[in-house]
């Protein structure tokens, strides 16, 4: 028997503000549907792991106690950080411990509570910490006026334009206006984008996805687990899970028009899955900001180097497009609890594979990826999932 | 705002102090103990160029507590004449007047204050020339 890791259940809170309920409520939730999902016991779960980037409070970073005690857990649980892909790292580690053959199921639960903190203020501190703190935000850098320096890159190498860029959401949230999780089930015309109020020039303020409020869960099996207790839910078998790195601040790159670390991982992972760029049919990828997406659907090799914008205009990632991008909404219409975001990527891949997916199922999906992005791109995760009986 | 932490940069920030590695000639700020590019031990301080060109800018209208007294403001990625590359604030200009390759000089400033009667942090700014 080989050591494969599969997917048997998911579940997940819908996002946006939910001001009457703290961490435990949204963790509770998530995980109750996850298990429910997966059809099995909570006393067979070994270690719970949590992505999360802020966690409970700025004063509870330790969230792991509260999380078991109100999902009514005994197993081990303790949080992981990678920034605004903590979800994704999360995820990462839980793969990696089932394919060491140490445990047979693991819980992944990625969670963040943003509304309690103000916009303007705190939540562009907690985005800082995503980024270099010292010589990057305290020079009076934020990540939206980083990002701004990336669209500017690309616009200059590529010819990338505004008009372009603001396909992006708008077909995002054409798309999330089809899924029930999200915050913003609405469309959003691309003249709104376009016209808006700059925030961080060439970004306008209708650019960014929204930190918010939510909880999702994904649950791992072992083959051995699999074989011998046979639940009854669809299994999607994890193909890989890779991580890449790049420096922490822009200034110590070579250029700004690629993400290097989502390069590295994307490579990592469609050799360990044998397969190519060629072969993926779904991708939910890093959104944050309209250039996020550009960079991702090229640096992962959806689309040639330069022609994300292009590509994007001509509908090619659009929901049955030739490579469907974001399905979900992506960050930006799902709404962004930022360690939840990386595990409501993958939970939107598997009901995908599933054929779940309601009115924004995609035709025929074999490979689906995630692309989750700490601060800049730093830190970069990228997952490849595919049917369980392949 | 913490005050070890102000006075522990004192010499990155007020005087832009970083380092150069004596085995592989690189240049780096801000300075780390052991060189970031080939590893080496053998690095010292190195003083980073005063002048350089604006590589790309823009202007800041949502930011953290402690930088919002400033707002809007501008923020640019300056190259500096030995190649150094940092983040910093664009002042004593219009952001309507900044062209990116803008010719820039470093200058000492206020970088952020903690309250009307807390610690004020000081660094480098960048202003045209
Ligand atoms: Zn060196």
């Amino acid at each position: 028997m080989s050591n494969e890791v599969y997917i048997i259940g998911t579940g997940q809170t819908k996002f946006g503000e939910f001001f009457n309920l703290n961490i435990g409520d949204l963790a509770s939730e998530a995980v109750n549907k996850a298990i429910e999902n997966a059809g099995i016991g909570k006393d067979e779960i070994r270690t719970l792991f949590i992505g999360s980037t802020v966690s409970n409070s700025l004063s509870q970073s330790s969230i792991g106690g509260i999380c078991t005690r109100s999902c009514s857990l005994s197993s081990n649980a303790y949080r992981i950080e990678s920034g605004n892909a903590s979800g994704a790292a999360a995820f990462h580690h839980a793969f990696l411990s089932i394919k060491s053959g140490l445990y047979d199921v693991v819980a992944v639960l990625g969670i963040d509570k943003l509304s309690d903190y103000i916009q303007n203020g705190t939540i562009e501190k907690i985005l800082a910490s995503s980024i270099d703190y010292q010589w990057e935000y305290e020079m009076g850098a934020t990540l939206t006026g980083l990002y701004s320096f990336l669209t500017q890159a690309h616009m200059e190498e590529y010819g990338t334009t505004l008009e372009q860029l603001a396909y992006i959401p708008t077909k995002n949230h054409q798309n999330g206006v089809l899924n029930p999780k999200a915050q913003y089930r609405y469309a959003i015309p691309l003249e709104k984008f376009l016209n808006a109020k700059r925030i961080a020039d060439p970004i306008g303020r209708f650019d960014v996805a929204t930190p918010c409020d939510g909880a999702a869960v994904v649950i791992l099996a072992s083959e051995r687990y699999i074989e011998n207790k046979k639940p009854h839910s669809y299994k999607v078998k994890i193909l890989s899970s890779s991580a890449g790195s790049d420096t922490l601040a822009l200034q110590h790159r070579e250029k700004l028009t690629e993400l290097k670390a989502t390069r590295l991982a994307v490579n990592d992972a469609y050799n360990k899955a044998k397969i190519s760029a060629n072969d993926i049919n779904v991708a939910e990828v890093h959104d944050s900001h309209p250039i996020g997406e550009i960079l991702a659907i090229e640096d992962l090799g959806l689309v040639p180097k330069g022609e994300g914008g292009k590509a994007t205009v001509e509908g090619l990632t659009a929901l049955n497009g030739k490579i469907t991008v974001n399905p979900s909404g992506g960050l930006k219409a799902r709404g962004d609890p930022f360690g939840a975001t990386g595990i409501a990527q993958l939970i939107e891949i598997v009901e995908q594979i599933r054929g779940n997916a309601g009115k924004r199922q995609v035709e025929d999906v074999k490979y689906g990826l995630t692309q989750n992005v700490m601060g800049t791109g730093v830190m970069s995760y990228v997952s490849i999932l595919g049917r369980g009986d392949n | 705002m913490e005050p070890p932490k102000i006075w522990r940069e004192r010499r990155e920030r007020y005087l832009g102090i970083g380092i150069i590695c004596e085995d592989c000639q690189k240049k780096n700020f801000p300075k780390t103990r052991i060189c970031p590019d080939c590893g080496s031990e053998n690095v010292k301080p190195y003083k980073i160029a005063e002048r350089g060109t604006l590589k790309y800018f823009t202007q800041i209208m949502n930011t953290g507590d402690e930088l919002i007294f400033n707002t809007p403001y501008i923020v640019g990625l300056v190259e500096l004449e030995d190649g150094i590359k940092v983040t910093a604030q664009i002042v004593d200009c219009d952001f309507k007047e900044l062209r990116k390759g803008m010719k820039l000089e470093k200058t000492f400033r206020v970088l952020a204050r903690n309250g009307k009667e807390g610690l004020i942090k000081y660094g480098f700014k960048f202003r045209p020339i």
